[in-house]
Order: structure tokens, then C-alpha cells, then sequence
């Protein structure tokens, strides 16, 4: 039993090499051709062709018309089912989602956009991504002309920047007795920030009063919460709410202010800042050894700075 | 095995295993008459177990018991069936292992085992059954089972049953073409690959190898079919249709009884018109085979000419069994009868029947010359008063005495008795035939049914100079006493058909169209073998068909539906939509995504052809044109007419490179 896993690892890994030659790396979108989907029976299937053969011998052998004809229906089924198993795949349009983080020792949120043009439902889609510490699958399927997001949740042990070099279309519908897959060999990258550490208090700073102030014309990169919604619903112009403390100075989440700390503690002190910082509405700034952030604040703001401390290096800490 | 954990997504549910539970009961619906009532019971026990305890939500029932019961259970069997072979065994033991599977059912798994088992199941019930009933309620029981197998496979998208029917549905009517193709195309060979066990099951029916007139009091006359037959050309006159069966030579004074066999029968010359047919006959585990007089050639496998002209199978008829035959009606007997058949023919029982030994004896005083010997028992049996009758009275000891002289009522097996010994006594051989007189004329399709109730018996006269002359002595009755059942056909009559089926024609007519569909469905379908596919190669105008050519047809036929299957499959699944406008939108999309400028996924027509315009301009006016009618055609209010977009649409042909450089 030992031996047979380790078989189909070692010939699925060997297909897998083979595929990647062949197909060289792919741009998402793709749609995925005739030339890139594999197909095998499952061990069900092996099992039908099994009694399909005894089947036939029986109806062979008992001069059984009727045997032969019911023999040869189940075998034009299992036909039917290899080309509806290879048709869910074929045609499918694939495209990633590279948008979305996550942080170390949570599960990381992988997301694939798949897309049907087709008119049939395509039914029991598995997306398998494999990183280099886990594998994350997700079962899914996508209705006839319509399009629907595959979101695996990969655990991630290790803070870094993740590269997903391939991922894997699976399908055994529609009758489990053959399963389908196809390789798209387009590296995701994730980057998984620290785990944020809540143990100091930031910085010093004087906390602003957050007393409202009055209204300011809307700019990219505000805090939606602050958005003047009636404002905007009244016909004027996107506005925002200000506020006193809003307007304090920037605040720099610094490196080297802490100084007696281990590398990763120090990471996860600043992540849990930046987190705190956002969280706050305030401006914040980033100082790593290399790299260094202007204070600014938003989502945008919140993504680099995290993409900044999921890709420091292990070596230079 | 058992104590491994299982996946929540892999544990059956209750759901799952109803319709598997479901499904096999369905399947054993055709085998309730072949598999003994406790299999069936234990199969129903079994799925009631387990169905009850996942109603509780539990698991299987532990390990050991399981064991126990799988062990109880085969072993019961064994002790019933003393084997496992055989198809009558085998199919029991198939439900059995079912029953005690779906007791142990746990993860999906084990019900896909349960599935192929159903299949199997079908199958086992096609091998011996031979009707259309047989195969469309296997065709069913598949089309449930492959829904359910869709629903336990696919279980993570939860959707109802008509959806699943309606797709497993779906799978088999596409699978069709392609079985049928399989089915038409695939080798057959001659005989079996080994040698099948005889599950010697099953009652016998038809006539049998005795006839003792004097015991039965009520004749019942079964409308079973005995065989059908299909004269390649023309057909002997109905009158003249004698189905030769058991040949009956020792009489006891109360039964007649076939003599041992002789192979070598006497040189006949044949002298007669000839005449070709085929009889299908039913099975009816015994190993006549009923041909007409006198055969010549037939084509019966381990088949066996007596001396006396029956024609013996070597082993009982216990499937449906065509035999193709020649038979001449009027033959020269060259040889004299040996004096071994010369006296076992002519020998009575001593002491018995004293009364016609003397009838006989003043009979033969008065006709010293055979020929006129027999005619004037004829005549007696003509002119006495003596009556057909289908419900006798019982025969006293001296049963021929008792039939010719007291109660002088009696069906074709007395008045055959008592001819054959009157005969006899006069010195003159004789012989009772059994066999089948006449039969229904199916004009619907040209053939005869000969039922059960068109038995009949009749006696074979050894005349010297002549040979055996067949006398039918029943025939002699005066047609006023005949009181009931006797068909117009001994009497010459053409219509063949008794009184209720005067009375309703059209019922008669329904049943004669029934049946032509029988024969058709047993020619065409369960004789279909090598010579139906060299002649159906000889339709396709295949030059010297064999084999290689069946197997290169088939070959190619495969390819073709498995070509027309792609095409219907790619059909749902790609990439054409039904409306002939966004088709059309596609196809704008798609040239457009040629010279470099796809569409993205988000982006919607006015967009897609503002970024267009930046990037080509001088395809600026055209695509924006298109695209702007495109939207007005789906989204406006007052839409400009569609076929004029469509047009445009395929008339737009961008170049690779700008028009300007």
C-alpha cells in the first residue's frame, strides 16, 4: 500500500516536471486546451473496467445477446463519463488573484477566479495549490456563463514571501470514475507578514483629540470610514470627515528603537503597529535596515508596509 | 481497516444509503423468482439494519459482528447450494454479498461497491432471461443506480433527484449510439468458452414420452407456445402440418411408451415438394424436437434422427432453440420392415381387450387386404356413434374395450389407442405419434404458432409396397359429434382459429401483432450471431465479409460516434452560447483579442472599445460603432435590428497591423 502511494507520488511528480517543460510557464488568463488536460480512471473506474470485463466474458460466454448489449450500455457510459470528466476542465477560464496577504501562522487565503463560458454547469472543480510547507485545496463549481472565486485556505507556518509555483485543476465529475487534472504552472506570491505582536505600546505620541474639525474634499487613500456618506448622497462632492487628531504628526514605527529584541520579535512588534496604527486611522511611517516607508496612511499604505516586513530577509536579521 | 478514522466528507449519510438500498431492491425485483426467498430476506434484513442505526446517526455495526454475521450468513449458504458456481448459485450468492456489503457500508467507498454489484446484478439477470421486460428494467435499474452514484460523487453540490435522473439520463441516452455500435459490430463467436454447469432447475412442459388416454378425464388445453415456425418459402397446406414428436411403440393396454432408440433410420427416397423452415422452439426441458414429415436435413446442435423419424437433441431444450429444416411430404420407403420392428409393432398385450380382439378378428374376415382392413375401422369410427369430447370419462381396466364399447367418447389419444390396436390385431404394424397438428397463421408476419392446445395424436400403418401411411384416426369422427375444442383445421377447414377468437377480432388481431413482435425481438435480438453479422455486412456491400472486416467496422464506427460524442459534449460545455447576438459579440471579442486586444473580463462593451480606440486608432470609428449598437441590442430600450449587427460583425475583419504603418 506503502509502495503504491509512494509510486504515484514519484510518477505524478515526474508528470508534473514533464508538464512544466512542456507548457513552459503560463500567463494568467488561460483557458485550458485539450493539450494540457490529463485524464486516468480512479480506482472506482479501475474497478467498473474490471467487472466490465468479466461482464462481457459472461455475456460472451452464456451466447447472451441481451447480457452483451446491457455490457456494452455500461461500457458506452463509462465512455460518456471520460468525455464529460474532460469537458468540465476544457474551455475553463482560470485567473488568479494576487491581491491578498495574510500573516504567519494563520491560514492564508489563496484565491482563484474560475470562468465558464459554456452552457453547462461545470460541477466538482478541485483547486489544489502546493507551497512549499502545505497544500490547500478547495472544491468548487461554476455555473454555465458565469464566474466563481476558488479560495483555499493555505496554513502558513513561516512569516516570508510565498511563492505558489503552480496550481492544480482537478475534476472526477461527473460519475467519480475518472478524474481529470491539468497544471498551470503561474507562480502566485503571497506575502505572509509576521504575526503581529501586541506586547509594547507604539511610540510615544500625543493622542489627538478626535474632535470633528469639519469637512475635506475626498482624495485617494482616505479611510473610507471617515467618508461624509450624506454628503455624497445629496448629489456633492465625495467629502470626508476630519478630525482634530487626525492631523497629528506622523509617527515612525522604527527598526532600531528595538534594539534588544530578536530579529522575527522585532518584525512582529512592527507588524503589530502597523496594525494598531491602521486600526487607529493615524499616519505611520516604516524604518527597516534597507527599506524605508514615508508616513502615509490607508490600505495602500497598510499593504506595503506589510509586504516590506514579509519580505525582509531572513539572512540580514 | 475498520478503525481508521474517516473523513467527514467520505462517511455515507443517511440519504445515500436509502437510495443505494433503494436501487438494489429495485434490482432484485427481477431475480425474486430465481433467488430463494431467505437470500432475499437477508438482504432486506441487512439494509434495514444498517438504514436503522444511520437513522440514529450511528455508524456500521462493529467489526466482529459484521464478521460473525458474513460468516453465518456464506456459510448457510454453502449448506443450502453446496456450491458456488453456476449461474443459479452464483447470481444468489451476488445478492447475498450485496445484502452483507450494504450492512458494512461506511464511507463512499463501500457504496460504489455496492453500485458495481447492482450492475452486476442486472447483468446476472439477462444471462437466462431472454425478454424485453428483462433488459428495459436493467436499463432502468442502471439509470437509477448511475443517478445515485452521481449524487454520492458529486455531494458536495447539493442539488435534487429529478437533476440527478435527469443528467444520469442524459449520460445513457448518449451512451446508446455507441452500445448499439458496439453491440452490432462486435465478434461473436460460435459457441461457449467453456462449458456451463447445468443448474437442472426448472419444470418440464409439453408432451412427454408417454400416452395413457384412458386416465385423464379432463384434457386441459394450455394456450402456451410450444414453437413458432417460418417457412422460407411456400408452406405445406394447414392440413398437412404434422409436428412430429415422441414416437410411442409399446402398449400395455393402458399406456403407450416410446421403445429404445436406433440411430440409423431407413433410406428414404424423397419424392415429394420439399419444404424449408425454421422452428424456434421454446424451452421446455425435454429433447424433442418437433419437425414436420419427413426430415431430411436439419441444423440442430448434438441433434439425432431415430429410426422411427423423431428427431432427439442429445441434451433437454432448456433455452430457446432454432432449428432450420428440410422436409419432403411424400417419400418412398425402399426396404422392407426388419422383423425386430416388424414384431414390436404389431405386439399387443396378452389377455387384455378381449372384446375389440374379436371386432377386430370379424372385421378382418370380412377384409382380408389390409388397406381395406383399416378403412373400415375408419368407416366404423365414422358411422357409429362415437364422440369427441375433451372431458372423457375414466376408462375401465381393459381400457380399449371400455373406450370402443361403453363409453365411446374420448379425444385424439383414445381414438389413436384404440385404431392402433385394432390394427395391430389384425397382424398389421402400427405406431402412435405424438406431436403438434396445425397452429395459428400469423398473416401479420408470415409465420405459424403452434400452442399446446394443438397437440394431438395420430398413428403411422406399416402397408407393404407402401411403407408407414399416417392415419389420422380423430379425423374420421363425423364432424356433428365433436363437442367442443376439436379445431375446424382436422376437418380441412382453412380458418384455424377457435370461437372466441371469431367473436373478437381485434383482440385476436392485438395478440397476432404481439406476437410478431416476440419473434422479431427473439429473430433479430437474441439470435443475433455470426451469420446475422456477415449477412448485415453483405447489406452494408462489404466485399468478402469475415472478422478483420466486423473489427475494422467497428473500429470505425466507435470513431465516428466518439467524434459525434465530442461534439455534443463540447457543445454544452463550450464555447458557443444560444444567442445569436452575444455569438456574434464573441466573435468581435475574439478578433479583436487576435490583433492584440482582448477583452478583459471585467470590462464592458463601451469600455472594451474606448481602450480599443487608444490602442488602434484607426479601427476607433468601427469598433466603437459596434460595440455601441452591441449595447443598444441588449440593454436599449428600442433596439435597431440584430441581423444588421450580426452582419456587421462578420464582415469586421481587423488587420494585424494599423492601416497607417
Amino acid at each position: 500500500m506503502k509502495g503504491a502511494a509512494r509510486l504515484r507520488r514519484v510518477a505524478e511528480l515526474r508528470l508534473r516536471r514533464w508538464s512544466a517543460r512542456r507548457h513552459g510557464s503560463d500567463a494568467l488568463s488561460l483557458t485550458v486546451g485539450r493539450r494540457r488536460i490529463y485524464i486516468i480512471p480512479t480506482r472506482f473506474g479501475a474497478a467498473l473496467a474490471l467487472l466490465l470485463t468479466a461482464m462481457l466474458i459472461a455475456g460472451l460466454n452464456y451466447n447472451s445477446n441481451l447480457g452483451l448489449a446491457f455490457g456494452f450500455l455500461l461500457v458506452s457510459l463509462a465512455l460518456i463519463a471520460m468525455h464529460h470528466c474532460h469537458h468540465n476542465l476544457l474551455g475553463l477560464v482560470v485567473d488568479a488573484n494576487c491581491e491578498i496577504d495574510g500573516f504567519a501562522g494563520d491560514a492564508v487565503r489563496v484565491e482563484v477566479l474560475l470562468r465558464n463560458d459554456g452552457r453547462a454547469e461545470r460541477c466538482g472543480i478541485e483547486v489544489r495549490f502546493a507551497a512549499a510547507d502545505g497544500q490547500a485545496a478547495v472544491l468548487c463549481s461554476v455555473p454555465p456563463t458565469d464566474m466563481t472565486r476558488a479560495v483555499a485556505q493555505l496554513a502558513v507556518a513561516q512569516r516570508g514571501v510565498l511563492r505558489i509555483e503552480r496550481f492544480e485543476l482537478r475534476t472526477r465529475h461527473p460519475l467519480g470514475w475518472f478524474r481529470a487534472w491539468s497544471y498551470v504552472h503561474c507562480p502566485l506570491t503571497l506575502f505572509v507578514a509576521p504575526q503581529p505582536a501586541g506586547g509594547r505600546a507604539p511610540p510615544a505620541t500625543a493622542p489627538g483629540d478626535e474632535e470633528f474639525a469639519g469637512l475635506r474634499a475626498y482624495t485617494a487613500g482616505m479611510p473610507l470610514k471617515h467618508m461624509a456618506w450624506k454628503v455624497l448622497a445629496r448629489g456633492g462632492a465625495p467629502a470626508v470627515r476630519s478630525y482634530t487628531g487626525t492631523a497629528a504628526p506622523p509617527k515612525w514605527l522604527d527598526w532600531a528603537a528595538l534594539e534588544p529584541l530578536a530579529p522575527e520579535e522585532r518584525l512582529a512588534q512592527l507588524c503589530g503597529w502597523v496594525l494598531a496604527c491602521d486600526a487607529a486611522q493615524r499616519p505611520y511611517g516604516l524604518k527597516l535596515p534597507d527599506v524605508v516607508i514615508a508616513p502615509a496612511i490607508g490600505p495602500l499604505q497598510r499593504r506595503t508596509c506589510l509586504r516590506a516586513l514579509a519580505a525582509f530577509p531572513a539572512a540580514a536579521a | 481497516m475498520s478503525t481508521e478514522p474517516i473523513a467527514p466528507s467520505d462517511r455515507v449519510t443517511l440519504q445515500a444509503l436509502s437510495s443505494i438500498s433503494a436501487c438494489l431492491g429495485i434490482a432484485l425485483l427481477a431475480d425474486l423468482t430465481t433467488v430463494p426467498v431467505w437470500v432475499s430476506g437477508t438482504v432486506a434484513a441487512g439494509a434495514a439494519w444498517r438504514l436503522g442505526l444511520a437513522a440514529r446517526g450511528r455508524d456500521a455495526p462493529p467489526r466482529a459482528l459484521r464478521l460473525a454475521v458474513a460468516l453465518f450468513a456464506v456459510g448457510f449458504f454453502f449448506i443450502r447450494f453446496h456450491t458456488f458456481n453456476g449461474l443459479y448459485a452464483g447470481k444468489a450468492l451476488l445478492c447475498l454479498i450485496a445484502g452483507l456489503k450494504l450492512l458494512e457500508t461506511r464511507t463512499r467507498r463501500d457504496l460504489y461497491v455496492v453500485a458495481l454489484i447492482i450492475y452486476f446484478l442486472c447483468l446476472a439477470s439477462l444471462l437466462d432471461g431472454e425478454s424485453f421486460t428483462l433488459l428495459a428494467h436493467a436499463v432502468a435499474v442502471s439509470w437509477i443506480t448511475t443517478a445515485t452514484i452521481l449524487r454520492v460523487a458529486g455531494a458536495d453540490s447539493p442539488s435534487r433527484w429529478p437533476v440527478h435522473l435527469r443528467y444520469a439520463g442524459r449520460l445513457l441516452a448518449q451512451a446508446l449510439p455507441i452500445a448499439a455500435a458496439l453491440w452490432l459490430f462486435f465478434p461473436r463467436f460460435g459457441g461457449p468458452l467453456w462449458q456451463l454447469p447445468d443448474d437442472g432447475n426448472g419444470a418440464t412442459s409439453g408432451l412427454s414420452d408417454a400416452m395413457s388416454p384412458g386416465d385423464v378425464t379432463d384434457l386441459a388445453l394450455s394456450d402456451e407456445i410450444a414453437f413458432r415456425v417460418r417457412f422460407t418459402a411456400a408452406a405445406p397446406p394447414p392440413a398437412a402440418l404434422y409436428w412430429r414428436g415422441p414416437v410411442l411403440h409399446d402398449f400395455d393396454g393402458r399406456t403407450w411408451r416410446h421403445a429404445l432408440l436406433r440411430a440409423v433410420a431407413a433410406p428414404l427416397l424423397p419424392r415429394g415438394p420439399a419444404y424449408q423452415y425454421t422452428v424456434s422452439l421454446e424451452p421446455s426441458r425435454r429433447h424433442w424436437l418437433f419437425v414436420l414429415d419427413w426430415p431430411f436435413a436439419w441444423s440442430a446442435p448434438r441433434a439425432l434422427l431415430t429410426n422411427d423419424y423423431m428427431l432427439i437433441s442429445s441434451t433437454p431444450v432448456t433455452q430457446r432453440l432454432d432449428v432450420t429444416a428440410t422436409s419432403y411430404a411424400d417419400v418412398a420407403w425402399t426396404g422392407a420392415l426388419d422383423a425386430g420392428s416388424r414384431q414390436r409393432d404389431t405386439r399387443l398385450p396378452a389377455g387384455l381387450n378381449p372384446r375389440s380382439l374379436a371386432l377386430a378378428r370379424s372385421l378382418r374376415d370380412a377384409h382380408p387386404d389390409d388397406a381395406g382392413y383399416i378403412r373400415a375401422i375408419l368407416t366404423l369410427f365414422h358411422e357409429q356413434a362415437y364422440f369427441y369430447t375433451l372431458t372423457p370419462p375414466q376408462l375401465a381396466e381393459d381400457s380399449v374395450d371400455s373406450f370402443l364399447f361403453d363409453t365411446r367418447r374420448g379425444f385424439c389419444g383414445h381414438y389413436a389407442s384404440a385404431f392402433a390396436s385394432l390394427v395391430r390385431a389384425a397382424g398389421i404394424p402400427a405406431r402412435v405419434i405424438t406431436g403438434y397438428h396445425g397452429g395459428t397463421y400469423n398473416r401479420f408476419a408470415g409465420y405459424w404458432i403452434v400452442r399446446q392446445s394443438d397437440a394431438h395424436a395420430w398413428v403411422e400403418v406399416w402397408l407393404d409396397g407402401r411403407g408407414w401411411v399416417r392415419m389420422d384416426p380423430t379425423s374420421a369422427i363425423a364432424p356433428e359429434r365433436v363437442e367442443r375444442g376439436l379445431n375446424d383445421l382436422v376437418y380441412g377447414g382453412a380458418a384455424s382459429t377457435s370461437r372466441w377468437q371469431q367473436r373478437t377480432p381485434w383482440l385476436a388481431d392485438a395478440r397476432l401483432r404481439l406476437d410478431a413482435l416476440r419473434l422479431l425481438w427473439r429473430e433479430r435480438i437474441l439470435r443475433y450471431d455470426q451469420n446475422s453479422q456477415e449477412r448485415m455486412l453483405k447489406w452494408l456491400h462489404v466485399p468478402n465479409p469475415d472478422q478483420r472486416k466486423l473489427a475494422l467496422l467497428l473500429g470505425a464506427s466507435l470513431i465516428v460516434g466518439m467524434a459525434w460524442l465530442s461534439w455534443q459534449v463540447r457543445r454544452d460545455a463550450g464555447c458557443r452560447p444560444k444567442d445569436p447576438l452575444e455569438r456574434a459579440y464573441r466573435i468581435l471579442c475574439r478578433r479583436l483579442a487576435r490583433i492584440g486586444a482582448p477583452r478583459r473580463p471585467h470590462e464592458g462593451a463601451e469600455a472594451y472599445a474606448a481602450r480599443v480606440a487608444a490602442l488602434r486608432p484607426d479601427l476607433d470609428a468601427t469598433v466603437t460603432a459596434l460595440c455601441r449598437r452591441y449595447s443598444d441590442l441588449r440593454y436599449g430600450a428600442s433596439p435597431p435590428d440584430r441581423a444588421v449587427f450580426i452582419a456587421a460583425v462578420r464582415r469586421f475583419r481587423p488587420r494585424d497591423f494599423p492601416a497607417s504603418s
